[in-house]
């Protein structure tokens, strides 16, 4: 039964909203609002789950001096005193712990992301090194797209912009539809494989 | 990166708690005294309804660093008396204000008009002071839900409008009785606070008002409140009209009128027309000049009472021919008046005018308030033939327009369908830099009576010889013309157009030209649009509709000259607009007018109706009705004979109106009202009654106008359905409204969505495929082709196993809604029991809170199945951060950490994907990666061992279990596969030879 239960509720509803998909009728319509609404109930118990998972994890390597435990001291700490300050002045503009996301959270996202162009610059690096026939023809390919897309291209030579926006709308474009062919398809192949109880794996079990 | 030191630790510590502390460092509070608001002031709101004030104050320099000012408003100024939450300031609203520019100007102005939010279920449940130290007076926050505050505040100082749901309204009400100040028993709807949506408010006529203002900093210190300063709402004559459009139609016979609507309109009860003898110019402005004399010493008086009323000294020596009702929604801005036998009749006064002695009147445009009018500058009349004005284009032989039920919806639409298609140039650009060629864009709009099927553009060049033709069968809105050898590129083009459609378009052909532009060096499409040789670029189309239960049409929507089509909302209704006059403190409820109105009875003209008629929620008071009826007028009878004079004839015609009105109900029963009767059982006969006010409300009329906006307009008639067919035979609720379905239109729910029915064939045939693919594997070995990345998934673990480190498995950054998520899930129970039986720990961190605990499950129960429940660690699947990139913080640094021999990453991706993977790189781990994010998808190729490429992340969970289930679904992926590449092949092919249809044959959405 424990199990199965699940497994009747998510076949059951997932039908329904198959149903759904192709009925507009204000019934339909009327019921899938109140089940998202209903649905949403559901985040904040998630939420404590998310907490009590974040504080098992760094309380049991406090706990053992685990190798670098002071992470997990200040990953605690930052979390008591971002809750602390949100529940106690609020979170509007002005408050500290707008302070905080502003001036802590927002820098140390923004360093995260900014470190991305590096690593683009390495990965192309890695990309583009002419070992094969075939990384020659990414090679040349992603020099043409490169220089069409500054007026360095057009400069040299009128074909290069035209040439970069044909690989662009061609060749990459035909890929990109292929793969989103094939992953539509295999999307709703998963999501039948749920329907029909063939894909058990997200109830803790095959 | 190891940090094993204590005191390296304790540093980190100290320094982050710093950071914590740091925004105490410039929160330092000013000196109060610099932060009191100065130059408050409390003025009338002009030409309104007396239910406005605004608050102007001077606003604090800059440098002061105010982020907002929030305003308190109270009804007394006695500080004395601030002992009671009634007389105390309570907030309304505040002002923002950008730190970097500052306020613009030297004041800053705060509207307190118009229905504002007064209380609703969000507001405080207690009584709460202000932040800060305020001596001059007592200042709390929003009113709170409490009725023993937010009560006496809504029956005493305000109007008070509750928006309830028709099921607490109709079904859920609790009757009160309660006695009125004549001694009388008057009966109520009760509603508790939660039953309303929200309340509303307005400020009270003529009541005065007390406002205060605080300054809060960016460290949201909140300062002394200024000295409050008071204001009082008063009624005032509606704003100057603008000028009036005034044209005679010579072959109708008929006078045209075209106006600007006011911006405030709640002072506005009528649009009127005025037409004066030019003699008797000097006369009228006199007339005017008095009337805005005798308005301000109108209120003069009310500030003093015993001052003498001035007595009008002139008449209105112009006489009014028009006038037209306000709607509480959008109005009409279009009037006729016909002549008939050289005559204009106006509320049975008749006006004898002929074609020539009409140029020897001003007519005059007037907003009508409720004690003066504003009137507009005089207006001369401009003579044109009926031929002249804007003609609209029939979309079926007679017929201008149609209306009709909007297909595959919850019932909510109509759709209004005029004209025939048309095409307009959006915008052209040279495709080489000799500019021989151009690309010129265009855009189509039709509806649903017309689908075209091809566009035919003729190009000429500025002498008119043709310089190509384009036949447009794909419609994908663009143009390539190249210009023959020689031919300047700078000249103009002009580009006649016609269609094939499904229907014959008899004589119609649109014309626009190409302009060359000498400062931006480009070809841009000319403003004029010829149809048929006429420049409609200037007109436009307005759709007026109007249902049982409006007193007179409103304007739905306004629309330029090249829309064809519009779907007009008609929401299910879902909530009651009640007036909230009082409150039963004790049983805890607001009390509201339990009558409520079902329909209009039709009225004598076009545009007016007759008398509402309403039933009441509570049975025996709708009994009463006649009884009620009989009470108001001998009450109005008698109070017209003891008010002041000048009021009585409005009394006087209104209790002639109830006298009418009781006689038509006693002549002619109505007959809901008489079923509603016969109905024994309380809730079906409020179901029944709410049924007829939905189909009251629900069904809509429409006319159409064209106009260009200077008095030149037609008007069709109200739509009649030529194959009209009334709805009262297939449903009781229409049984007494016999025009819908005829010339009233009432959307109905629909039940299938037809343009989903491809999807649900090729759902059909996919499930088919599947279907048959299950039973072969059943019975024979499927071939499935190898995919790298997962054959290497089981060496990827036993590299670790040996290893002896962990591995480390990121189901994606989305949520559980994501099919991505799904699929990786299902992978992390192949790995995780792989992983298990190899006795090799496995990390998987966590974005989604809500995927955790599923991860969590299954990971255990991927290690029972393995036989080794000893070896499940509760932390396994642990949650970091919704945040995108701390996540990636988290993740990377357990790499670095624990030195994850093999990292796994499949689900959804976004652009952290490549700063894991690149770091997974540098710490020497093999990675395995999949996802259906193609942009991702270069980056996992370069920086990963192996990738699952879009539908092979849905495949792999198949491809591991080995199971026929599982393949008969891997290999029904693969025909179904085919079948789309048969289809666009074979799509290709029809589409080069000009057949669409199979383009057609699907939906673009």
């Amino acid at each position: 039964m424990k199990r199965q239960i699940p497994l009747i509720i998510v076949i059951g509803l997932g039908f329904i909203f198959v149903a759904h998909t192709f009925i507009p009728s204000r019934t339909s319509q009327d019921f899938y609002d109140w089940w998202v609404s209903w649905s949403k109930a559901i985040s904040p118990f998630a939420v404590v789950l998310g907490i009590l998972s974040l504080f098992m994890v760094h309380g049991t390597k406090i706990q053992r001096k685990a190798p670098n435990w002071q992470y997990s001291v200040v990953t605690l700490l930052a979390v008591f005193v971002t809750a602390f300050v949100g529940f106690v002045w609020g979170t509007d503009e002005g408050t500290p712990f707008l302070w905080l996301f502003k001036n802590v959270q927002m820098p140390m996202s923004a360093t995260m992301f900014s470190l991305l162009a590096f690593y683009i610059a390495s990965a192309a690096y890695k990309a583009f090194r002419a070992k094969s026939p075939q990384a020659t023809v990414l090679l040349v390919a992603a020099f043409i797209v490169m220089l069409g897309q500054v007026p360095l291209g057009a400069a040299i030579s009128r074909w290069i912009p035209e040439a970069s926006q044909w690989i662009l709308n061609v060749p990459n474009l035909a890929a990109k539809r292929g793969i989103a062919t094939g992953v539509g398809l295999g999307a709703t192949a998963t999501s039948l494989k749920i329907l029909l109880g063939i894909e058990r794996t997200y109830l803790g079990s095959d | 990166m190891k940090v094993n030191l204590n005191l390296r630790g304790i540093v980190l510590i100290l320094i982050l708690m710093l950071c914590f502390a740091l925004p105490y460092s410039s929160f330092a509070k000013g000196n109060p005294e610099d932060y009191i608001v100065q130059g408050l002031k409390v003025n009338d709101v002009p030409n309104d309804d007396g239910s406005g004030l605004v608050i102007s104050w001077n606003p604090l320099p800059k440098e002061r660093r105010v982020i907002e000012y929030r305003v308190y408003r109270g009804v007394s100024s006695d500080t004395l008396s601030y002992l009671t939450s009634s007389d105390s300031l309570f907030y309304i609203g505040k002002i923002d204000v950008n730190l970097k520019t500052g306020i613009a100007g030297d004041s800053v102005y705060f509207y307190d008009s118009g229905w504002l939010p007064f209380a609703d279920l969000e507001s405080p449940g207690r009584l709460k002071k202000e932040k800060g130290d305020h001596t001059q007076c007592l200042i709390f926050r929003e009113f709170p839900r409490d009725i023993h505050i937010n009560g006496p505040q809504l029956r005493d100082n305000y109007v008070v409008l509750g928006i309830a749901k028709e099921r607490d309204f109709f079904y859920d009400a609790e009757k009160v009785e309660k006695r009125n100040e004549d001694g009388d028993i008057d009966i109520y709807s009760g509603l508790k606070m939660n039953q309303f949506e929200t309340m509303y408010k307005i400020l009270k006529r003529d009541k005065e008002y007390f406002y205060t203002v605080i300054a809060v900093d960016e460290a949201r210190n909140y300062f002394p409140a200024a000295e409050p300063v008071s204001g009082i709402p008063r009624a005032n004559s509606p704003e100057p009209p603008k000028a009036l459009a005034s044209v005679f139609v010579a072959d109708l016979n008929r006078l045209q009128f075209e106006w600007k609507l006011p911006t405030e309109t709640s002072s506005v009860y009528g649009y009127e027309v005025w037409m004066l003898d030019k003699g008797k110019t000097e006369e009228f402005v006199q007339f005017k000049e008095e009337q805005i004399i005798l308005e301000r010493d109108e209120l003069l008086c009310k500030i003093d009472k015993d001052r003498t009323p001035l007595e009008a000294q002139y008449e209105n020596p112009a006489f009014q021919i028009f006038r037209s009702e306000t709607s509480v929604y959008t109005d009409v801005t279009q009037g006729i008046v016909d002549i008939v036998d050289g005559k204009i009749t106006y509320d049975g006064n008749e006006y004898e005018v002929t074609p020539e002695t009409l140029n020897n009147y001003h007519f005059i445009f007037a907003f009508e308030g409720a004690r003066y009018r504003n009137w507009s500058p005089f207006s001369e009349l401009d003579h044109y033939q009926s031929s002249e004005l804007p003609q609209f284009h029939e979309i079926d032989d007679g017929v201008f327009f149609t209306v009709t039920d909007r297909a595959e919806d919850k019932g909510d639409y109509n759709t209004i369908s005029w004209g025939k298609p048309v095409v307009t140039i959006t915008n052209t650009s040279y495709l080489n830099d000799s500019r021989t060629q151009l690309l010129i864009n265009y855009d189509y709009l039709t509806n649903k009576e017309y689908k075209v099927r091809n566009i035919y553009f003729v190009i000429s060049d500025s002498v008119g010889n043709e310089i190509t033709r384009i036949n447009e069968f794909y419609l994908d809105g663009n143009l390539k013309v190249k210009f023959p050898e020689g031919a300047n590129p700078e000249q103009t083009l002009s580009i006649d157009i016609t269609f094939k459609c499904n229907k014959d378009l008899g004589n119609y052909y649109i014309r626009q030209d190409l302009v060359y532009k000498p400062f931006s060096r480009s070809m841009a499409p000319a403003k004029a649009l010829y149809i048929n040789g006429i420049d409609v670029s200037n007109y436009n189309y307005y759709i007026y509709k109007r249902n049982y239960y409006e007193e007179v049409f409103r304007l739905a929507k306004k629309f330029g000259a090249t829309q064809r089509e519009y779907n007009d909302n008609i929401s299910h209704e879902n909530n009651f607009s009640l007036l909230v006059g009082d409150f039963d403190a004790e049983k805890n409820l607001y009390l509201v007018n339990p009558e409520f109105r079902i329909y209009r009875s039709e009225g004598d003209t076009e545009i007016q109706r007759g008398a509402g008629i309403n039933s009441n929620i509570w049975r025996e008071e709708a009994e009463k009705q006649m009884a009620n009826l009989q009470k108001d007028i001998d009450k109005y009878t008698v109070m017209a004979d003891t008010i002041k004079a000048d009021r009585q004839q409005s009394v006087l015609d209104y209790v002639s109106e109830l006298q009418s009105q009781y006689d038509e109900m006693l002549q002619n029963p109505d007959p809901i009202l008489e079923k509603a009767k016969s109905i024994t059982d309380d809730k079906k006969r409020w179901k029944y009654l709410f049924s007829q006010r939905n189909a009251s409300r629900r069904s809509y009329e429409y006319k159409l106008a064209i106009t260009d906006g200077n008095g030149h307009f037609t008007f069709s008639d109200i739509y009649v359905n030529p194959d009209a067919k009334s709805l009262k035979e297939d449903n009781e609720a229409f049984t007494y409204f016999a025009g819908v379905g005829i010339n009233h239109f009432y959307p109905v729910s629909n039940w299938f969505k037809w343009t989903m029915f491809p999807a649900l064939i090729a759902t059909l045939i996919f499930g088919s495929l599947v279907f048959i693919m299950i039973k072969k594997a059943q019975t024979s070995e499927l071939y499935i082709r190898p995919i790298a990345g997962i054959q290497e998934i089981d060496n990827a673990i036993g590299r670790a196993t040996e290893m002896g480190r962990p591995i480390l498995f990121v189901p994606g950054l989305s949520g559980i809604s994501d099919v991505a998520t799904l699929a990786g899930l299902s992978i992390l129970g192949r790995v995780a029991k792989k992983a298990a039986e190899y006795d090799t720990r496995i990390l998987c961190p966590v974005r989604d809170y809500i995927v955790l605990p599923i991860a969590q499950e299954i990971i255990k129960e991927a290690h029972y199945e393995a036989g080794r429940p000893d070896s499940y660690d509760k932390n396994s699947a642990f949650f970091i951060t919704t945040a995108q990139f701390a996540f990636v913080a988290g993740v990377n640094g357990i790499m670095l950490r624990e030195k994850t021999a093999t990292n796994f990453y499949m689900g959804m991706f976004w652009a952290e994907a490549l700063i894991m993977t690149e770091t997974g790189s540098g710490t020497g781990a093999i990675q395995i990666a999949g996802t259906d994010a193609v942009t991702q998808i270069p980056f996992f190729i370069t920086t990963c061992d192996y990738t699952l490429i879009g539908e092979e992340l849905y495949a792999a969970s198949a491809y591991l279990a080995r199971e026929p289930l599982m393949l008969g679904t891997l290999k029904g992926q693969d025909y179904m596969k085919l079948l789309i590449i048969i289809f666009i092949i074979i799509g290709t092919f029809l589409s080069t030879a000009h057949l669409t249809f199979l383009i057609n044959a699907f939906p673009e959405k």
